[in-house]
């Protein structure tokens, strides 16, 4: 009955889809850290992801398919497969990885030219802040030539899936843009 | 993409015309759509992936799809891991997968998943995860599952261990370390009772009979303990390689154990171990013993098999007890429903009647009820087992029983019993009436096809040329025959069956009258054979024999001149003007030779002159061994025979075999010489023909015969002369010509790290008495490498033409030299030393002038002949009758006859037959009547040898063993 009762609810305000959200990025970013701090609110130790891990998490009322990709040199051809109905992207940049921001760098934007991404959000978390070392968001944003990027919603936040620093914010705004254009 | 639309426009096209079967390219146009959307449906889905399912494993994986197409749909029915808390959907999904993973590529995407699924699903999904991870797994990642599937096996559900453990055991082959790494936690699982956990079937919304708790009992029984067995599997494949660690598995309790399917396995490794080494056996008697008082069949029929091989095998002794135990279980077994038990424990007992056909026959009552079984495979167990048992006493009853029972079987399976009677016939020729009463009843009976008419004949024919009394009475039951048979080709071979021992017969009259019918009445092929069967009454009634009967030799002849005159086919003119030319100028042996040639042997020569391209010179025949009529029937006889104890004696050349190849070979001593003397007639006759040959190669003597050897007249042995473990394996054949006599040494190097040069082997004769021989020369093997087997030779010329006992005692001298490993040669310069190697000296006794005859008439030929002898011996050694029975045929070349080869039954008394010729004179014959008695003391023998050449007689005799 709950559930007949949310989903008059969801199409009230126009919500009757889940949302899709794929967090991808380099091995040992963090990516399966984020997702579950973000479903259980604790910190787990992970194994590399061989392929994917999907939850179904609610935040502000919205039903979210969260899907984390393996960053795996070899897993990362498959990302494509995983890209269709996708709402918003959320790409972990490990900061203390300099020698690697380069290649993250690459994959960011070979994957934001695919067609199916068009409408996508972009949310970059600059992981890792609570280690030495790690270069500052607006750093990472240079890097990644974030300014360059045209027809898109994005942003930058700094973060810690170990302290959960960062986190909740960005998702916050990514709510709000995915708010908005669903409201269109 | 555009590729996919086409065709999906062509399957609309075929679905429109009515075909009920979802198209398999709809179905996948379905399930990318469906799978994709947001929010997915579950019911849908699942009915959508059974269908999948139903495709993939009807059509086959090949079919079904390509492999992009697969790893399409892979991807996509990847996509309904987001759906959770829905195990049913689940399932499918894993089910699906399974199958896919097998032609779709890149599988290894939902590793991560599964493995969350076995982590912190629900125990109704883990099996199912379990199973599909092995298939996604590869080299690479395999070692990553290693605490999931732990966790599994330590698991409280049996479900879930079971599966972890099966899987476990196929991702062996690319993880075998990672496998190991948990080895203990597996062999725990055998001897943990693990439960079948009842699940809460909320999510299985489609099942409307959610029943509760009694439902799931029902259809859920407490355990099977089905992953006590599996937890077996993976322990006994972990171990198998050390003997040890299997032994000490094997020796926890049985009893505790509850999964029958274990237990069968569980047998089936002491039965390894057994193998591996004989002495085991009496660790596991009680074990056994015990067993085949379980509750479960498969348990009890595997302890009998085992003890049944055992037996058969010769491997281990059996106590009486033991096999009383078996025999009670297996014939409690022959009267259950279950159909397969009952084949099971039938074909048990076929094999132990191999061995031991009285002890068999308390199971008479049941197999001979079993004779009427609907089963044909059982019935024919049955009689085959019936006939294996049967003895002289009780043949003409079972005999009786069989005709009743084949009149409605098949062909097939009347063949399999005429086989069966054919060797009782050989086996007990006095009880010829009944047999032949059968066969002419099946052969006379309408039904049966020309396959089985064929194998009466033969059967026939057999009787007639080894049961000599029987030979008139089933002569004329075949003219009977032919006189109203369909078969053409069964009808010529009775009609040359006529012809050979028609004419011997008492009233030759009679066939020629049945035969000539034949000309009258049959077609073109019958009306020549019969004309070549009449032309030998002809030949051997218009000799000069005491029996001929000139008058019917004369109508005879005139008959074949009318057919000459008459005849409308051209074969059947020709062949009887051939006849008549060949009597009118008196060569018989155009029609009927008195000689045959060795087949074997001029094949090969034939085989030679061929490929040689020798075409100048004429095919020389005279080195083609010829035998007489009676040779060929000795050596055919000693061939069934042999055959017969091949298949019903258990087969001691197989177990010298396996004797040989278990380490306990210090157990078997003397196993090659058991097994050598008891290789068949003709594999004998082959090594012979085989080593005879080098003897030419080596040009030890010349091909063509003329030397100063003079013909070579016989070839024995060939005898060991070391233990088959020793450092050189030697044997050798003695082979007698008519002045010298040649010892052939096939000796073999068993050393793997040296090499023996200059081999030579010093032979002296050590008579006491002066020796008939001189030696004249040997030949030396240059160099013999390890694992190499050579021959080398000593000549001795003969003084005088008399036969006489000689000993050769025998040393190998030779230079053993290194082997440098790393050329598998002699290493360079080195000289090597001297040394010498004395093995068991060589009887040379009047046996090896001996070659086997066949006589008809045992008791008559030996009244024949004038000299007697006898003589007593007492063998102290502890060998069975059998074996002595062997020693004495190898020893005196005759031909064992009336089966008295062969020990019955365990008998403490036996008789036996031997007849044979000397090989320098075809008419000196020997016959032997030995008497043996087996007591606690060894083995008492009385010999009576009576031959027309009175020093052979006393010699042989007095050199029987």
């Amino acid at each position: 009955m709950g559930n007949y009762f949310s989903s008059i609810f969801d199409r009230l305000w126009g919500i009757n889809k889940d949302v899709r959200i794929l967090i991808l990025g380099l091995d040992g970013a963090g990516k399966t850290t984020i997702l579950y701090f973000l479903k259980i609110g604790e910190v787990f130790n992970t194994n590399p992801t061989i392929g994917f891990n999907v939850e179904t998490l609610t935040y502000k009322n919205l039903k979210l398919n969260v899907w984390d990709l393996g960053g795996q040199t070899s897993i990362r051809p498959y990302w494509r497969c995983y890209y269709a109905n996708t709402a918003a992207v959320i790409f972990v940049i490990d900061s203390t990885d300099t020698d690697r921001i380069q290649t993250a760098s690459k994959e960011l934007h070979l994957m934001l030219k695919e067609e199916e991404l068009q409408d996508a959000a972009l949310l970059v978390f600059a992981n890792k802040q609570d280690l030495p070392g790690a270069l500052s968001a607006s750093e990472v944003s240079d890097s990644l030539k974030l300014v360059d990027l045209k027809d898109r919603s994005w942003s930058i936040v700094a973060s810690s899936a170990k302290t959960g620093e960062g986190i909740h914010e960005g998702l916050d705004w990514l709510i709000d843009v995915i708010k908005e254009e669903q409201l269109q | 993409m555009s590729a996919y639309k086409k065709k999906n426009e062509n399957d609309i096209s075929s679905s429109s015309s009515g075909s009920e079967v979802p198209d398999k390219m709809s179905i996948y146009q379905d399930c990318l759509k469906t799978f994709n959307e947001s929010p997915i449906s579950p019911k849908k889905c699942r009915l959508l992936l059974a269908k999948l399912l139903n495709i993939l494993t009807l059509e086959g994986y090949k079919k079904s799809f390509t492999t992009s197409e697969a790893t399409t749909l892979f991807f996509s029915v990847s996509k309904l891991f987001q759906h959770q808390n829905n195990d049913s959907l689940r399932q499918m999904v894993y089910l699906v997968i399974k199958e896919l993973s097998s032609i779709s590529e890149d599988t290894l995407m939902v590793t991560s998943s599964i493995m969350k699924d076995i982590q912190s699903g629900d125990n109704l999904i883990k099996p199912n995860a379990v199973r599909t991870l092995t298939r996604v797994l590869d080299e690479t990642t395999a070692f990553s599952a290693e605490r999931l599937f732990k966790n599994c096996i330590v698991s409280p559900d049996s479900s879930v261990c079971s599966a972890s453990l099966v899987s476990s055991y196929h991702v062996l082959p690319i993880a075998e370390t990672t496998v190991k790494r948990y080895g203990t936690e597996a062999m725990q699982a055998i001897f943990t009772p693990k439960k079948v956990s009842t699940y809460n079937n909320n999510s299985s919304s489609s099942s409307s009979n959610n029943n509760g708790d009694e439902g799931g009992s029902k259809f859920y029984p407490q355990s099977s303990y089905m992953s006590e067995y599996h937890a077996f599997g993976l322990t006994y494949k972990l171990k198998n390689n050390d003997k040890i660690a299997l032994m000490k598995l094997i020796q926890n309790d049985f009893n505790s154990l509850k999964n029958q399917f274990l237990k069968v396995e569980w047998i089936k490794v002491v039965g390894e171990l057994i193998y591996k080494d004989s002495s085991l056996f009496s660790n596991f008697e009680q074990l056994l013993y015990n067993g085949l008082y379980q509750s479960y069949e498969a348990v009890k029929l595997e302890i009998a098999k085992l003890i049944t091989t055992l037996i058969v095998d010769n491997i281990a002794p059996v106590n009486d007890q033991l096999f009383g135990s078996v025999l009670e279980v297996l014939k409690q077994f022959l009267v259950v429903p279950r159909t397969s038990t009952r084949f099971a424990s039938v074909r048990l007992l076929n094999k132990l009647a191999m061995v031991a056909p009285t002890k068999i026959s308390v199971c008479n009552p049941e197999l001979e009820s079993l004779i009427n079984d609907k089963n044909r495979n059982i019935s024919t167990f049955a009689i085959t087992t019936l006939l294996k048992t049967g003895n002289s006493s009780n043949i003409a009853s079972l005999i009786s029983t069989i005709n009743k029972f084949t009149h409605d079987v098949s062909d097939d399976f009347k063949i399999i019993i005429v086989d069966a009677i054919r060797t009782l016939s050989i086996k007990f020729p006095n009880e010829w009436n009944v047999i032949l009463q059968f066969l002419i009843d099946s052969l006379k009976n309408s039904d049966g096809g020309i396959k089985f008419k064929n194998s009466v004949v033969d059967c026939l024919i057999d009787l007639v040329q080894f049961v000599p009394s029987s030979k008139e009475s089933a002569l004329e039951n075949l003219c009977d025959f032919i006189e109203d048979c369909e078969y053409s080709e069964v009808l010529v071979r009775v009609l040359h069956i006529l012809g050979d021992y028609g004419p011997t017969a008492s009233k030759p009259s009679l066939y020629v009258r049945h035969i000539y019918n034949r000309v009258t009445l049959e077609n073109s092929i019958i009306r020549s054979a019969a004309v070549v069967a009449l032309s030998k009454f002809v030949i051997i009634n218009g000799g000069n024999n005491a029996s001929a009967d000139p008058t019917l030799a004369k109508n005879i002849i005139s008959l074949l001149e009318n057919i000459k005159e008459n005849d409308v086919d051209d074969e059947v003119r020709d062949r009887s003007a051939v006849a008549l030319e060949c009597i009118k100028e008196n060569h018989p042996d155009l029609i009927k030779s008195s000689k045959t040639f060795d087949l074997s042997v001029l094949e090969s020569k034939l085989t030679q002159y061929v490929t040689n391209h020798e075409f100048d010179s004429p095919f020389d025949t005279s080195s083609v061994p010829q035998y007489s009529e009676d040779e060929r029937r000795a050596l055919e006889l000693k061939r069934k025979q042999d055959e017969i104890n091949d298949k019903n004696s258990g087969d001691f050349s197989s177990a010298g075999k396996k004797s040989k190849k278990t380490d306990a070979s210090t157990k078997n001593n003397g196993s090659l010489g058991a097994s050598s003397s008891n290789t068949t007639f003709e594999q004998r006759a082959k090594i012979i023909h085989e080593y005879t040959e080098k003897l030419y190669e080596a040009s030890i003597i010349p091909s063509d015969g003329s030397s100063k050897f003079g013909k070579l007249l016989n070839s024995c042995g060939p005898v060991p002369l070391t233990e088959p473990e020793s450092e050189f394996v030697i044997s050798a054949i003695k082979h007698i010509f008519q002045n010298y006599i040649v010892l052939q040494y096939n000796i073999e190097n068993t050393l793997t790290d040296s090499a023996v040069e200059n081999v030579q082997v010093e032979v002296n004769t050590n008579t006491n008495k002066t020796s008939n021989l001189v030696f004249d020369s040997s030949t030396i093997i240059d160099q013999l490498m390890p694992g190499a087997n050579e021959q080398c030779y000593a000549i001795f010329e003969k003084t005088s033409e008399s036969i006489k006992e000689e000993e050769f005692s025998n040393i190998l001298t030779f230079v053993t030299k290194e082997i440098d490993p790393a050329t598998q040669q002699p290493f360079a310069g080195d000289e090597g030393f001297d040394d010498e190697y004395e093995f068991d000296p060589l009887l040379l006794t009047c046996g090896d002038y001996l070659q086997p005859l066949f006589t008809a008439d045992f008791r008559q030929d030996l009244s024949k002949l004038s000299f007697g002898d006898s003589c007593v011996y007492n063998i102290k050694e502890n060998i069975t009758l059998q074996q002595a029975v062997d020693k004495i045929v190898l020893n005196t070349n005759c031909l064992p006859l009336e089966n008295t080869q062969f020990i019955m039954d365990e008998s403490e008394k036996h008789i036996l037959k031997l007849f044979g010729k000397s090989c320098l004179n075809d008419d000196i014959k020997i016959g032997i009547l030995i008497k043996m008695i087996k007591s606690s003391k060894g083995i008492a023998l009385k010999a009576e040898a009576r031959s027309n050449d009175q020093e052979l007689c006393s010699d042989l005799v007095n050199s029987l063993i």
